[in-house]
């Protein structure tokens, strides 16, 4: 089972070079059912990743580029009338897939961000009244833009919690972009590349996460990380209780995807960066984003034994 | 002699309990003697001795022995109301001279409960706190501001008398903990100074700030936002709550400069926090300009934290 | 402590729990007005703390001090003394709430608590007593308690329990300190309780004060024998000698206070017993013929009874060495024989004419004695606790007319007999018998078993003691009081209520002597725990008595006792960090001898990792510990120490030995 885990991984990394360790945050992240925020430029492989993610792990996938008139319609759906039938029938929308990448998520309004993130939160959407459910699995990988530009909306404080990690991809090293620029264009690999696991192996993998071991010495660890981000005077505000429960969940999945079936600090370490970077500010610095160097001083302060 | 082994004691002091953001306390960290109250009950005891003594009474000794032996048992209660006691600093916000300086201090609990837990700055009056068991308590101890700069409170006196008030055990604690202290903010004239270089000329008229001049488009509404502003068309279009943003054509940049200004440098500094606080109430972009640091013009809260804590901090770092 | 004035609720409640506590066995002693005083500053402070009342003013408690001071001269007739002061410091005690304003008034209110149960302690020290001040004593702490909450806390129940808490863990230390502390003499004199209405013997006797002792059941003394208890007609125990008499009463002669001891020669067996004596108000001693005991118990006095300095007014434990077949003044005539032989000038002629007759018939004065004793023996003399009145000539009324009456009656009128015959005679008084208490081995002498009886001297043999209630019922000096009286019904007839009428009941009977028992050890063990009983034990525990040695087992016992209470309060093994981290610790420090040093915020599975590549020597055996770590630390395995202990070990052994960097 784990072996095919790595075979994703292998088959992800054929087509997004250089990127292994943002790869396997992605494929953490997925097991342990969050929601995932890409920050980035635009042509860094936010959209490859996501879709290759999709084609290894046989998901339906489907992009939804957000714009400032996507309004939340675009996104549910609607209901249209028919005329052959007479009645009213609902087009499901993009959202209605396994894999939905939400592109560039801060062009949309507000209202727009809502409904998408609401979707993500109930697993379920309303629309007139009914409520549908969305497919299981479900994720959502949303990118936005670093450099806020007019016209966009940065997502608030309280939908950023609701993804599970934030991550950017950064520029690949050289030999990385030497490889890309020698072989054949990326998206045409795509289509070749074979899902490697079913629904059931991805239900199994996801059920087995929250069996991973987390002793009671490790849950200290992380109730100090959360502790310090609450008493130290470097931070604006404390993790939510939501953050370390993500905190425990992506470490849980970080562990089984190092074949191990129990949590080791290190785990934690490894994701916390991305778990934790997009909930945290520095009291120094209330407008900007990033606890980059917030998440740098945990790992470096905080007791790990 | 108290002054010259002030230095002495805090010397000491600093080693055995180093300043550090949480603190457990320990046996390391109390001190324990008895109180004025303990003092009184002894000589009660003496007395009652006495009377035990004189009339050869048995169970007067035996009383006496009694409270002497809850004297001794306290000791060990009221070390024990203090020890594994956990203080962890809690952030406090800026001030201006002339406030309170609020510093926040979290006392936890890891174990047992700690009841009328006093803690603050002798000689004021010390906050008296329980802590539940695994719980946590946190106690707003204030200190008048009186310098701009970082304020760093003295050590900070934990203290505990409960079950009997017999003893008094205490301890001595730094929990780092620093409040930044913008200057008093003076109201006066202002000299505007007109800027830093000449590649700003050509730029001329600017949109900066939040005015009503130019209709500059729609952005998300915030709490506070002016009701009028509201574009109600978009709201009912399902669009949400946008609002009409129109910027103020100022010109050109205001800049606040120090050497512009008259009087000693603290009146200076004093000044131009007014305006810093006036210019953003406004809405209004400006530029900070002090002997060797120059804050661009923007505007905003951050922005305005930004340059008083330039003010704050003035002529500290050189 | 001045910084935190008012008084918490739960203070207040258990200081007014604490003065009822405090008060109530003053009760016994208090005039009754103090009832109400209480009551009615009790209800005015609690209004006070309603804010319905007001702190009363100058004038109001000037004015309630003066009427307190009045009250007590009304009740006591003076101002000093220890009853008065008593009374004073209740009053004070009481009056003090309504001036309660801070905390620090809460704390002179709770000391001067202390200092009341200390007081009641004076008038009263039984088991229950001592027992009950534990009440007071802890309703007081937990004011104590009280007043130190924050104010936060509301529920009475929490103080009660620490300040229990505390009393019960004081414990240890208290007996420790009860048996080790030194016992020293009274420092100064100090008044006594006067009103403890003691009953017992006086220097003077007419019938009716013996008539009037045998309707008490109080305890006069108890008496343990080292060896066999001798039997019960042989315990006269001697108090005191009346050689004066005045046709009514007998009263002791001023000769009889000469502190010189008369010449006596031990013969035959000695007995040896202790005395517990109950505090009588006088100055004799009870001891058996003749007694002996150490110098500083007493004086033998003139008449071979033992006087103290000052007045027995607290439990007493002597020492006696008894020798009932010694001599006495055999040798030679006494100095002080004519106060023997006094008599009044006139009345009683017929006993006088008898006297004579006798005297005349016997010149022998055993044979004298023996006729007289036969006389009352074989005439229908009746032994009874209620005789008739008797007139002028008390002895002519009662030997030819009455012939009714009891112990004073038939020694007084033997005495006067003898003496009219010539026969130098005293009556002797003190008590007879007394109870056995099987479970403890002695005899307990109430005050009913107040006794008279007569000795007389001759010479060449010196004094002799006869009984002539003897002849009459010999079954009140052989079994006691009960059966002289039993065909009467006048033992204890106004007390019903009292135990040892019940004395058929076996089981109730059972309960009563365990009771005494239990009272006996009291008083012996800890309210005599004095002086020489302290010095005793001591002695019996170590041997020698050296301070310094029972000054360092005295400290040494403390600080266990005080250790093994800290262990309990604090438990430190619940804070020491698990085997698990403390061989990490280990592993940490070996390592840093060779400058690899674990960052805080390092885990130990990429710690290993950098020592390993820093050492690879010895990889093999830091991976080897770091994943055993791993295994019991995270992965749930079998904590084992040893395993750990191991790892560590075979670690040690492969890297090259360094002290330290």
């Amino acid at each position: 089972m784990r072996t095919k885990l790595d075979a994703c991984l292998d088959s992800v990394n054929q087509v997004l070079l250089g990127k292994e360790a943002q790869v396997r945050l992605a494929l953490t992240c997925l097991l342990a059912r969050g929601h995932l925020l890409i920050e980035d430029l635009p042509g860094m492989g936010k959209t490859t990743l996501s879709h290759a993610l999709a084609r290894v792990l046989g998901l339906s996938f489907q992009r939804i580029q957000f714009t400032s008139d996507l309004l939340p319609g675009d996104i549910l759906g609607t209901s249209v009338f028919d005329k052959d039938s007479g009645q009213f029938v609902f087009h499901p929308g993009p959202i209605f897939a396994e894999l939905v990448l939400a592109d560039e998520i801060n062009r949309a309004t507000p209202k727009s961000q809502s409904a998408l993130l609401e979707a993500m939160e109930e697993g379920q959407v309303t629309i007139e009244g009914a409520t549908r459910p969305l497919p299981e699995p479900f994720f959502v990988i949303a990118t936005q833009n670093p450099v806020s530009s007019g016209g966009t909306f940065a997502l608030p404080e309280s939908q950023l919690d609701r993804f599970l990690m934030r991550l950017s991809l950064g520029y690949p090293a050289q030999a990385a972009e030497r490889a890309l620029l020698l072989g054949d264009a990326r998206r045409d690999l795509l289509p070749r590349m074979e899902s490697i696991l079913d629904h059931a192996e991805l239900a199994r993998l996801q059920a087995q996460v929250p069996k991973v071991r987390a002793s009671d010495a490790l849950i200290d660890y992380v109730l100090r990380l959360v502790e310090a981000t609450r008493s130290q005077p470097q931070f604006a505000w404390g993790l939510s209780p939501r953050a370390s429960l993500a905190l425990l969940a992506a470490a849980r999945a970080w562990a089984l995807l190092a074949e191990r079936d129990y949590v080791i600090p290190e785990d934690v370490q490894a994701v916390l960066p991305s778990v934790v970077g997009h909930r945290l500010r520095e009291r120094a610095d209330p407008t900007g984003h990033g606890g980059g160097s917030l998440v740098q001083w945990l790992l470096r302060e905080v007791p790990a034994l | 002699m108290r002054a010259a082994l002030k230095p002495l004691w805090r010397r000491w002091l600093a080693r055995r309990i180093p300043p550090a953001a949480s603190v457990r306390l320990n046996q390391r960290r109390i001190f324990i003697l008895p109180s004025r109250v303990g003092a009184v009950f002894a000589v009660a005891l003496l007395l009652m001795l006495l009377v035990g003594i004189n009339y050869q009474n048995s169970l007067a000794y035996g009383l006496t022995f009694l409270l002497v032996s809850v004297f001794v048992v306290t000791i060990l209660h009221t070390y024990r109301n203090l020890a594994g006691l956990v203080l962890k600093a809690g952030g406090g916000g800026a001030v201006f001279v002339g406030e309170q300086a609020r510093f926040r201090v979290r006392l936890e609990s890891p174990e047992r409960e700690h009841q009328a837990v006093a803690l603050g700055w002798p000689p004021s009056e010390l906050v008296v706190r329980d802590v539940p068991r695994q719980g946590q308590t946190e106690v707003d101890l204030s200190q008048p501001a009186v310098r701009r700069g970082w304020l760093r409170p003295e050590r900070l006196r934990v203290e505990s008398r409960f079950p009997l008030g017999l003893l008094v055990a205490w301890s001595w604690v730094d929990l780092d903990q620093a409040v930044l202290v913008y200057p008093r903010p003076l109201e006066g004239e202002l000299p505007l100074s007109a800027g830093l270089g000449e590649e700003e000329e050509e730029e001329g008229m600017r949109a900066r700030g939040q005015g009503a001049d130019d209709f500059q488009g729609l952005r998300e509404y915030q709490p506070g936002d002016s009701k009028r502003r509201l574009d109600w068309k978009a709201y009912s279009r399902g669009q949400g709550l946008l609002v009409k943003d129109f910027a103020m054509l100022s010109g050109r940049d205001l800049w606040l400069d120090f050497d512009s200004l008259g009087g000693d440098s603290e009146m200076r500094l004093s000044l131009l926090c007014y305006w810093v606080l006036q210019f953003t109430e406004r809405q209004q972009a400006f530029g900070l300009q002090l002997p060797g640091q120059v804050i661009a013009p923007d505007y905003g809260e951050g922005h305005r934290d930004v340059c008083l804590r330039a003010l704050a901090l003035f002529g500290a770092r050189a | 402590m001045s910084s935190l004035p008012g008084i918490p609720r739960i203070a207040l409640t258990w200081l007014l729990v604490a003065q009822v506590l405090v008060i109530v066995p003053h009760l016994v002693h208090l005039p009754l007005w103090m009832i109400a005083l209480w009551l009615g500053a009790a209800g005015w402070r609690v209004q006070i703390f309603r804010m319905r009342a007001r702190y009363p003013n100058g004038w109001a408690k000037g004015g309630l001090v003066l009427l307190v001071l009045a009250g007590i001269l009304l009740s006591r007739g003076t101002l000093v003394g220890l009853d008065a002061a008593s009374v004073l410091l209740i009053a004070t005690f009481t009056l003090k709430l309504l001036e309660m304003r801070t905390r620090r008034d809460a704390l002179v209110l709770i000391f001067l608590g202390f200092f009341c149960v200390v007081t009641a302690y004076l008038f009263e020290d039984g088991i229950l007593a001592a027992l009950y001040s534990l009440l007071p004593v802890t309703a007081l702490l937990t004011a104590l308690v009280g007043l130190q909450h924050s104010g936060f806390a509301e529920r009475p129940w929490p103080p009660l329990r620490l300040a229990g808490g505390l009393v019960l863990q004081a414990i240890p230390l208290m007996l420790l300190l009860f048996v080790f502390f030194p016992r020293m003499g009274p420092l100064w004199s100090l008044p006594m309780p006067s009103d403890k209405g003691v009953t017992g013997l006086s220097d003077s006797m007419e019938p009716a004060d013996i008539a009037e002792l045998s309707r008490s059941s109080a305890l006069a003394f108890r008496a343990s024998f080292e060896g066999e208890v001798p039997a019960r007609g042989q315990l006269y125990w001697r108090a005191l000698t009346l050689e004066r008499f005045d046709g009514r009463r007998w009263s002791q002669s001023s000769y009889a206070d000469v502190p010189v001891a008369p010449q006596w020669s031990k013969a035959g067996e000695s007995l040896d017993y202790s005395i517990i004596m109950q505090p009588s108000g006088k100055r004799w001693l009870y001891v058996l013929d003749v007694g002996e005991m150490a110098q500083d118990s007493g004086r033998m006095m003139n008449d071979f009874r033992w006087q103290r300095l000052r007045p027995v007014d607290r439990p007493l434990l002597y020492q006696v060495r008894s020798w009932p077949e010694a001599a006495r003044e055999a040798s030679a005539e006494p100095p002080g024989l004519r106060q023997a032989l006094q008599l009044p000038e006139q009345g009683d002629p017929r006993s006088h004419a008898w006297a004579a007759e006798l005297k005349a018939k016997y010149p022998q004065s055993d044979a004298l004695v023996a006729a007289v004793l036969q006389h009352f023996n074989r005439e229908p003399y009746v032994y009874t606790l209620r005789p008739q009145p008797l007139g002028r000539d008390s002895i002519d009324e009662f030997l030819f007319d009455t012939r009714r009456g009891f112990c004073a009656h038939y020694a007084g009128a033997m005495t006067f007999v003898l003496r009219a015959a010539g026969i130098p005679a005293r009556v002797v008084a003190g008590y007879q018998g007394g109870e056995l208490n099987p479970n403890g081995n002695y005899i307990q002498v109430r005050q009913f078993d107040a006794h008279a009886w007569v000795e007389y001297w001759q010479p060449g043999r010196g004094w002799r003691s006869i009984d002539p209630t003897f002849q009459v019922a010999p079954e009140r000096i052989e079994q006691g009081l009960e059966e002289a009286l039993s065909a009467e019904d006048g033992f204890l007839d106004d007390q019903p209520f009292s135990p040892l009428r019940y004395r058929e009941l076996a089981w109730l009977n059972q309960l009563r002597m365990s009771w005494e028992n239990l009272n006996y050890g009291w008083q012996r063990w800890v309210l005599g725990y004095q002086g020489e009983q302290q010095l005793k034990l001591l002695q019996n525990w170590f041997g020698s008595l050296d301070w310094q040695r029972l000054a360092i087992a005295l400290v040494g016992t403390g600080a266990l006792v005080i250790g093994l209470l800290a262990l309990w309060l604090l438990k430190p093994w619940q804070q020491r960090p698990d085997p698990q981290r403390q061989a990490f610790r280990k592993f940490e420090r070996l390592l840093a001898r060779h400058d690899v040093r674990r960052e805080a915020g390092e885990g130990a599975r990429s710690f290993a990792l950098r020592a390993a590549r820093q050492l690879p020597e010895q990889a093999e055996q830091i991976e080897t510990f770091a994943r055993c770590f791993e295994q019991q630390r995270y992965a749930g395995g079998p904590a084992s120490r040893d395993a750990l202990r191991q790892a560590l070990s075979d670690l040690r052994r492969a890297l090259p030995w360094r002290l330290s960097r």
